[in-house]
């Protein structure tokens, strides 16, 4: 089990890659959207929120996400570490999303673009 | 997952009827149609059709506890998976999405022939070409048909074909005078088989599980877009049988034309010009996608080679699945084209969906055995009746269809064997080589130490 710290770090190493990748963010800069990260298995919540190509990272839940990631803290670590692709979690059904098909397919082309695959 | 934490974007019940019914309404669907009127004697396909669809809903209450309990855009993929194991839920799926790519190749060739029927001076071959390169484009470019059009395009075709049937059945006066001579019991199971075809593809609004507020909406979405269908079907076969002579449309790709032309005569052609390209459109559109999803996401699982996860960095799509989609179609659609062998593709599909409608009824009492505790938000009411007899007609179905063209038999059960061989054969290579690659070319990036304290 992962701890509320270890996923925040992983979420800034995802940040700092997605920061690094200068493509990417001209690639998002019309693609404004606010994802909640969430773990079923400690208390621990966070929010992503991409606008005009930039992307934050803040601590707590949001209202009115556009998506929602949903697994136990250990896969969302690993996912956004990018020591695992968010598809093999997904099929075995640890990793859930809540969104529009097109939002979770680019948010893995974009988890793609930074961790390789 | 949070409750209280409500998406800022959510489907309707209109849209997920629309999508339910858009996606099962094409232009094969009418051949399917005259299919089942030519098992039967007197006027009796509304009987094979309604009886389809009431079958098809025993499938989709099965659907419905699946993708309550796993709402997942994945849909079989993770039902099987559960339910039975990862090697058969991927020899299924392989299988599954060449047969749909099967029935891309007949929709278009069957689009392309009514467009040649149109426009004469144009051969369907450039019409498949310009088909294909348009939609192929729209999704290497990322172009996606809005919500509001795929309502406007289902509705406008449901009330157009009730409407056209009810012009037709005026015109001649019809009265039912046979409204229930099947011609046998051999006859009814035959044409009730194939009807099932007529309804192929409602499941595929499940991966929408991801969208919206409650599963029980895609259920309710499901059912009553099968039930509506059922009538729009039942209505406008025994208005084009009753209108036309059953060898002509039997022995057509495009009986929807012949009986537009006949109640209609010019205008009528140029409505059902304008209907089929707008529901084949949506239907082509909508499996070129779930097709090229499907290929991106089995390549990105190490199931597929990793070129078919590329992605455009321009447009954020993955150019190489639906590039060799676009290749494969193309392919299938001239063989269908020279050919002509477009009913053994209907048929296949009608066999296959046969096939998964069984799983699906086998996965609901399996997992209720597997896993009494998971939450379902929606469960079948009378135990394991509706799921086993689902299970049981279908896979009666699937036999009648088998028996009945022994083709279909030969291409499904070599596909099943091929799609075995590469699941158990090829599959655990490219996981292995992927492995390899991972562990000569990169480190591991989570912290080593704090992972490893945590028993990782």
């Amino acid at each position: 089990m992962a701890t509320h710290e270890e996923i925040r770090d992983s979420l800034r190493a995802f940040q700092e890659g997605y920061n690094k990748n200068k493509k990417l963010k001209i690639m998002n800069r019309d693609w404004n959207r606010v994802v909640l990260i969430e773990a079923n298995d400690v208390e621990s919540k966070h929010t992503l929120i991409l606008k005009d190509g930039e992307l934050t990272v803040c601590e707590g839940a949001t209202d009115n996400p556009d998506i929602i990631v949903t697994a136990d803290s250990e896969t969302l670590a690993d996912l956004f570490y990018g020591d695992i692709t968010p598809t093999e979690p997904y099929m075995n059904g640890t990793l859930i999303i809540k969104g529009s098909e097109d939002d979770i397919v680019r948010l893995d082309f974009i988890s793609l673009m930074i961790w390789g695959e | 997952m949070n409750d209280l934490v409500k998406l800022k974007k959510i489907l309707t019940l209109r849209t997920i009827i629309a999508t339910s019914a858009g996606l099962t309404l094409s232009s094969s669907t009418f051949v399917a149609a005259v299919q089942v009127a030519g098992f039967l004697v007197g006027d009796a396909a509304w009987l094979a059709i309604l009886t389809g669809g009431l079958l098809c809903m025993t499938a989709a209450l099965c659907f419905s506890e699946l993708n309550g309990m796993i709402p997942s855009a994945a849909g079989i993929r993770l039902y099987f998976n559960h339910a039975f194991n990862d090697r058969l839920a991927l020899t299924v799926s392989l299988l599954y999405m060449a047969v749909i790519m099967g029935v891309i190749g007949a929709e278009s060739y069957i689009l392309a022939e009514i467009l040649h029927e149109a426009f004469p001076l144009i051969s369907p071959l450039a019409w498949i070409l310009v088909m294909f390169t348009v939609v192929t484009g729209m999704n290497i470019v990322g172009i996606r048909i809005a919500g509001w059009f795929q309502d406007a395009i289902t509705y406008g075709l449901m009330v157009t074909l009730i409407s056209l049937a009810v012009i037709g059945l005026a015109k001649i006066d019809f009265q039912l005078s046979a409204p229930l001579a099947t011609g046998g019991a051999v006859n009814l199971l035959n044409a009730v088989a194939v009807g099932v075809f007529l309804f192929v593809g409602f499941e595929w609004v499940t991966p929408l599980a991801e969208e919206v507020t409650h599963s029980r909406l895609i259920s309710r979405g499901m059912l009553l877009a099968i039930g509506i269908l059922s009538v729009v079907y039942a209505v406008f076969t025994v208005a084009m049988t009753a209108t036309v002579p059953r060898e002509s449309l039997v022995n057509s790709p495009i009986p929807q034309m012949l009986f537009a032309q006949t109640i209609l005569g010019d205008t009528g052609t140029a409505i059902m010009v304008m209907l089929t390209l707008a529901a084949s459109i949506t239907t082509f559109n909508a499996g070129l996608i779930g097709i090229s999803r499907f290929v991106y996401a089995s390549a990105r699982e190490h199931v597929l080679p990793s070129i078919f996860s590329k992605i455009s960095l321009r447009f954020f799509t993955p150019w190489v699945a639906v590039l060799s989609i676009f290749v494969i179609g193309v392919l299938i659609s001239l063989l269908t084209l020279f050919s002509h062998r477009y009913l053994v593709l209907v048929n296949m599909a009608a066999a296959m969906e046969s096939v998964i409608y069984v799983l699906a009824g086998l996965a609901v009492i399996v997992l209720r055995k597997k896993m009494p505790d998971a939450q379902r938000p929606y469960r079948i009411r009378g135990g394991y009746i509706i799921p086993a007899a689902s299970a049981l007609i279908f896979s009666l179905l699937a036999l009648a269809i088998f028996t009945t063209f022994p083709r279909v038999f030969l291409y499904l059960g070599l596909g099943m064997l091929l799609s075995y061989w590469y699941v158990t054969r090829v599959v655990p290579r490219l996981k292995q080589l992927q492995r390899q690659k991972r562990a000569s070319g990169r480190r591991r990036r989570r912290p080593v130490a704090h992972a490893e304290k945590q028993g990782d």
